[in-house]
């Protein structure tokens, strides 16, 4: 009996496994994800084992050799890169830079693209398809179009009013949010647009206003939308590297990706600093990926069109 | 994991449609407001309250991305500190230049080779998954590189794909099977460093036939013979356990002898001559060869460098040092090397050779990309996959299909839609990349990508060369708008 | 053309969830059987055993006279019909009927030949071009059994076909389906939960509830002798009324309750005496109350009339009798109003009596 039935639903797609006549195979099928799901974790645990062998084996054995001597392992790579604490330049201080760009950047595209989204589906105004149709449109324009003139526009933005925002956080942080508002809008719309038009009616006749309106019915029920958007634009915004590059400027606090960016770039790159720090950079994200992958995936099929 | 699946599923249809609406809430009949009809009361007020919501994402876009858009489009018709007007120049340049052409051709690459791999594997891997038990482990281990940035995963990938097979486990791996079919010597030769095997003679040896040395003189049994040999580093002797050159005593009915490294610290000029500083080369296999050149009995020398071949009849013989000993073995590929091309191109004019080559980094950077992204086209086909109707591929199994042509005629042509969306996704995606390139090709290399020549001509060089960097930004932008064009078709 | 036999067939769900419970049940040849029974009796699992689409636990599937347990569907001459038609989306008409036939590698003239005359039967000979998102429910249903038809399966398996359609399409689907039983005098299992479908199709039913075959029998067969209390109440629209009476062995037998009573005749009561029971279910078609005191041994029933409706030749009344409800269809000509008091009658043969702890009719006995 399945779910559907037992529920007493008339569900026309049922789901249920396809194949019956297929048992032989099943084990080379199994042999072979496993085979492949252990390469796809190599690279990860490559990291983290380099990450925990001392400096001087790197380029004398191999990693692997852990397998068979894994009195190898030590965290004194972690001790040294964590010791200059949050020195400028440092890899705490590109933790903390990071997470200064992340978090502003994360909050202002959720509450920015909810507002809009809210005013596209429940607004009454004229222009609601044409203005989502640009936003469609800006989904797909690459950040690439909007670097110099922006760089040009925080320059003039500072000779008029003195407040740097080339090289300083708040320019990278608008210029992400810029970049996440056509996506956040686009998901919170399509999300906004499954809400019933009647409950909305139904506040507004108990005297609500557009304010309360979204802020105790529409924003409550679009909640998992937002976390979806929240938790894609997190990870998007902290594993960015160019906007940092390019905003970021001369800037002597680094985002964590431009930390490892600047190692590899060094003519004698200190692997155990690259591979220490790469773990240091992954690990926040890693967690908001396990924690959340539901939102995450969530996210990502609303977002295949980005 | 059938209701996981139809979880999923209804995520998908969730998402991308409409949420469900919530059953508890109030649900007044739509009749007491006309739909489109002006609120009663007149509410402009009301109509500038919903509008105002939209101001800050609306101005935000307007300053941030439409007026620099423009701009970037403007720029690209000036010189390159915006101060002339240029037309076409710019595009001009950029089309004549052949690194700029270069890094057009990785660009179309990139977007040829990456989208059609990454969907085929993200299909491969939903549709396996489809018929195991731990489908979402497995799926969660393949998703997970998603969380890393690129440049991360390009470090990652760099050390994998490291040329030293003491760091990159992919040139660790090829050695250890490579060194089953073809074992390395104790005392490689490293043929590409410009070292030659007839170089490591000194004394009573010449280079023999192959990678061979042999014995200038014949000798007969009950002869002992001294056989110097340079050029082996005395850490190597070490390594392999050498010790002090020892002559060992003549025997009768027995060729006998040494062989030591022919150089002494405290007689640096001397050669032919045992000095108690100098070490034998231990473990070097050598053969016995008859007057005719045939081998009659091999031995490997001890640690003293002494050996001996015993019970020979009479005769004259010579010693051979065998090829074996010299092997390099596996040196290395040199995955990230962005002059090695794949497609041998030679004969061609040199722009042609340019463009028609394809580099072997390229399809390195690649390969770290699919670890990256396979996950995300594995979970948008499988959403796919669950969201089709499995009465319709019950039907196809009725109608007698097997499961190749179900798949084949009934669900792949369903699946479609889904197909178009990942590879336009990542058609758009490796367009504009950047991170892994600047993170795992060598510096200067043909590798580059629009994206990273236009950091390189904006930013990275000094002055900046505005107007070539908005060319290529325009370029970009042109790229893409088709795909604008069928996302606001597929949205109407 | 085939017979189709189900012995001891069954599906235990990983988790020990018995689906189907050792179904056993002959279809022969040229027969039109429904399998039905309430939302996830097994009804569907069983049908998609015989598929092929369903592994089978145990017991054994044969189609014409060989065991088909371990064949895939393609080897088992047979065509199933979806509850969601299933059609392929992506292809027109012409190809969602020929495709089977494709695969079979049919000639092209003879596929050609097939489907249109397939078309011709269902009047479809219009849309062969169009994509299935092109036609209405009642079309693409259409489709589907033009699909199971040009295979020319021995076998015709349907999988609640009507449940998508509206009720008027419904009706004449059915008709359509009944007439093509007969031109094509092919074997036919067609599974619903809907007993209105089974009674005017079947040649015979199988009611199943819970996994377990409850009874077989003609239309008429299990209307007039149901075996149990579950098959009593399933078949039949409205459903028959039951009632729990005591035994009472004074002044002959009878069975009284508050409010009602059943006076039995001779063989009733004694069957009773026999069993020696204590308490009796008692089961009553509403059909068969009418209006006014017994005419000699039967069921009375005094109620209060709660709701009246009016269904033109006739009206159907609720009715309260000491707290249970009560249904009845009585003549439009008797004119009853809500408060009124009003004795209900039913002759002893339309009185059936129930064992209250196995169920069982008394009568099948």
């Amino acid at each position: 009996m399945s779910v559907a039935e037992a529920a007493g639903l008339a569900i026309p797609v049922r789901r249920r496994r396809l194949s019956i006549h297929f048992r032989p195979s099943r084990l080379v099928l199994n042999v072979v994800l496993v085979l492949v799901a252990i390469f796809w974790l190599v690279p990860t645990i490559s990291l983290t084992v380099i990450s925990f062998r001392p400096e001087g084996l790197f380029g004398i054995s191999g990693w692997w050799t852990v397998l068979t001597a894994p009195s190898q392992l030590t965290i004194q790579n972690y001790e040294t890169l964590l010791s200059t604490g949050f020195a400028t330049g440092g890899i705490l201080d590109s933790l903390v830079t990071t997470a200064a760009i992340t978090v502003p950047a994360t909050i202002l595209v959720t509450v920015l693209s909810s507002l809009a989204a809210y005013s596209l589906v429940f607004g009454r105004w004229r222009g609601r398809t044409a203005v989502f149709l640009v936003i469609v449109a800006l989904l797909v324009v690459p950040v690439q179009v909007a670097l110099i003139p922006v760089a040009q526009l925080y320059d003039a933005f500072g000779n008029l009013t003195g407040l740097k925002l080339f090289g300083s956080l708040p320019g990278v942080i608008i210029f992400h949010v810029a970049f996440g508002l056509p996506f956040g809008v686009f998901l919170m719309r399509n999300f906004y647009t499954g809400i019933p038009k009647d409950l909305l009616e139904a506040g507004r006749i108990d005297g609500a206003g557009e304010w309360t309106l979204f802020r105790r019915v529409v924003m409550p029920l679009g909640l998992p939308a937002a976390a979806s958007l929240a938790i894609f634009q997190f990870i998007w915004v902290w594993n960015d590297l160019l906007v940092g590059l390019v905003f970021l400027g001369g800037n002597p606090h680094h985002t964590l990706t431009i930390f490892l960016f600047s190692q590899t770039r060094t003519l004698a790159a200190n692997y155990w600093v690259i591979s220490t720090g790469a773990m240091i950079s992954i690990i926040v994200p890693l967690a908001i990926f396990f924690s959340f992958q539901r939102y995450f995936v969530r996210g990502v099929l609303a977002g295949a069109v980005k | 994991m059938a209701a996981q699946a139809r979880r999923r599923s209804l995520v998908l249809r969730r998402i991308v449609a409409t949420p469900a609406p919530d059953p508890g809430a109030p649900n007044l009949e739509a009749a007491v407001l006309p739909e489109t009809g002006r609120a009663p009361g007149g509410g402009w007020r009301r109509h500038l309250g919903s509008l105002a919501f939209l101001t800050p994402a609306g101005i935000w876009l307007l300053v941030i991305v439409g007026y620099p858009l423009i701009g970037t489009i403007r720029d690209s018709f000036y010189n390159n500190d915006s101060t002339k007007l240029v037309g076409l120049g710019n595009y001009k340049t950029l089309f004549s230049t052949a690194d700029i052409l270069v890094t057009f051709r990785n660009n179309v690459i990139w977007v040829i080779v990456f989208p059609f791999l990454v969907t085929f594997l993200g299909l491969l891997f939903a549709v396996l998954t489809e018929r195991v038990r731990w489908a979402t482990a497995f799926k969660t281990i393949i998703f997970m590189p998603i969380a890393f940035s690129a440049t991360a995963s390009a470090l990652v990938w760099n050390s994998i794909m490291s040329i030293d097979p003491h760091v990159g486990m992919l040139n660790a791996s090829i050695e250890t099977v490579d060194d089953w079919f073809n074992a390395p010597g104790l005392y490689p030769v490293n043929a590409s460093a410009g070292q030659t095997v007839a170089s490591l003679a000194a004394t009573g040896l010449r280079p023999g036939p192959g990678a061979t040395l042999e014995s200038t003189a014949t000798v007969a049994p009950g002869q002992t013979l001294k056989l110097g040999m340079i050029g082996i580093s005395p850490a190597t002797l070490q390594l392999v356990g050498a010790e002090k050159a020892v002559v060992p005593p003549a025997a009768s009915g027995a060729v006998s002898g040494v062989v030591w490294r022919d150089f002494s610290p405290s007689h640096p000029a001397v050669r032919g001559v045992v000095f108690p500083d100098e070490d034998g080369i231990a473990g070097l296999h050598l053969s016995l060869l008859s007057s005719n050149g045939s081998s009659v009995a091999s031995t490997v020398t001890d640690a003293h460098g002494a050996f001996s071949f015993s019970s020979l009849s009479t005769g004259s013989y010579r010693v051979e040092v065998v090829a074996n000993n010299f092997a390099s073995g596996f040196t290395g590929i040199y995955w990230l090397s962005g002059t090695q091309s794949l497609t041998p191109t030679s004969g061609l004019s040199q722009t042609a050779q340019a463009l028609l080559s394809v580099p072997l980094v390229d399809l390195s950077m690649i390969t770290a990309y699919l670890w990256i992204w396979a996950g995300f086209a594995m979970v948008i086909i499988g959403a796919g996959l669950a969201a089709l109707n499995r009465e319709v591929l019950e039907a196809a199994r009725i109608d007698g299909a097997t499961e190749w042509q179900t798949f084949r005629r009934v669900t792949m042509p369903m699946l479609a839609p889904v197909l178009i969306v990942v590879l336009v996704t990542m058609i758009i995606n490796v367009l504009k990349i950047f991170d892994i390139i600047v993170n795992m090709a060598p510096s200067v290399s043909q590798a580059n990508t629009l994206a990273v020549a236009m950091y390189d001509f904006g930013y990275a060089s000094s002055p900046s060369a505005n107007g070539l960097a908005s060319a290529i930004a325009v370029i970009l932008f042109i790229l893409v708008v088709p795909v604008i064009y069928i996302n606001l078709r597929r949205i109407r | 053309m085939a017979r189709v036999v189900l012995k001891d067939l069954t599906k235990r769900y990983a988790g020990g969830n018995l689906a189907v419970d050792r179904l056993n049940l002959e279809v022969a040849d040229g027969e039109f059987v429904c399998l039905v029974g309430p939302s996830g009796c097994g009804k569907t699992t069983a049908l998609r055993m015989i598929a092929g689409l369903e592994d089978i636990s145990s017991g054994e599937v044969s189609i014409g006279d060989k065991v088909v347990n371990m064949l895939p569907p393609r080897d088992r001459d047979i065509a199933l019909v979806f509850q969601s038609y299933a059609l392929y989306p992506h292809m027109s008409v012409y190809d969602n009927m020929a495709f089977g036939l494709k695969l079979r590698k049919t000639p092209k003239a003879d596929i050609e030949r097939s489907v249109r005359e397939a078309a011709r039967i269902l009047d479809l000979e219009r849309f062969l071009d169009r994509k299935p998102g092109q036609l209405s429910g009642g079309q693409r249903q259409r489709v589907a059994l033009g699909r199971a038809i040009v295979r020319e399966p021995a076998v015709f398996l349907m999988d609640e076909p009507l449940s998508n359609l509206d009720a008027k399409l419904r009706v004449q689907t059915r008709a359509e389906i009944a007439r093509l039983h007969q031109r094509l005098q092919a074997t036919m299992i067609y599974v619903t939960h809907d007993q209105v479908e089974a009674m005017t199709m079947a040649d015979r039913i199988a009611v199943i509830s819970d996994g377990v075959l409850q009874q077989v029998g003609t239309p008429k067969q299990l209307y007039e002798e149901p075996c149990n209390r579950f098959v009593a109440g399933f078949i039949g629209s409205p459903s028959m009324n039951f009632v729990e009476l005591k035994v009472q062995r004074e002044d002959g037998m009878r069975l009284v309750c508050e409010g009602t009573q059943v006076v039995l005749d001779d063989a009733m009561a004694a069957q009773l005496r026999d069993l020696g029971l204590e308490a009796a279910t008692v089961g009553v078609r509403p059909e068969h109350l009418r209006v006014g005191e017994p005419e000699g041994p039967g069921l009375r029933v005094s109620a209060t009339v709660d709701v009246v409706e009016f269904l033109g030749n006739d009206a159907l009344i609720h009715a309260a009798a000491e707290g249970r409800d009560v249904v009845a269809i009585v003549g439009a000509d008797i004119h009853l109003a809500v408060g009124d008091a009003v004795i209900l009658s039913a002759a002893p043969r339309h009185v059936y009596l129930f064992e209250p702890q196995s169920e069982m009719s008394l009568g099948a006995r």
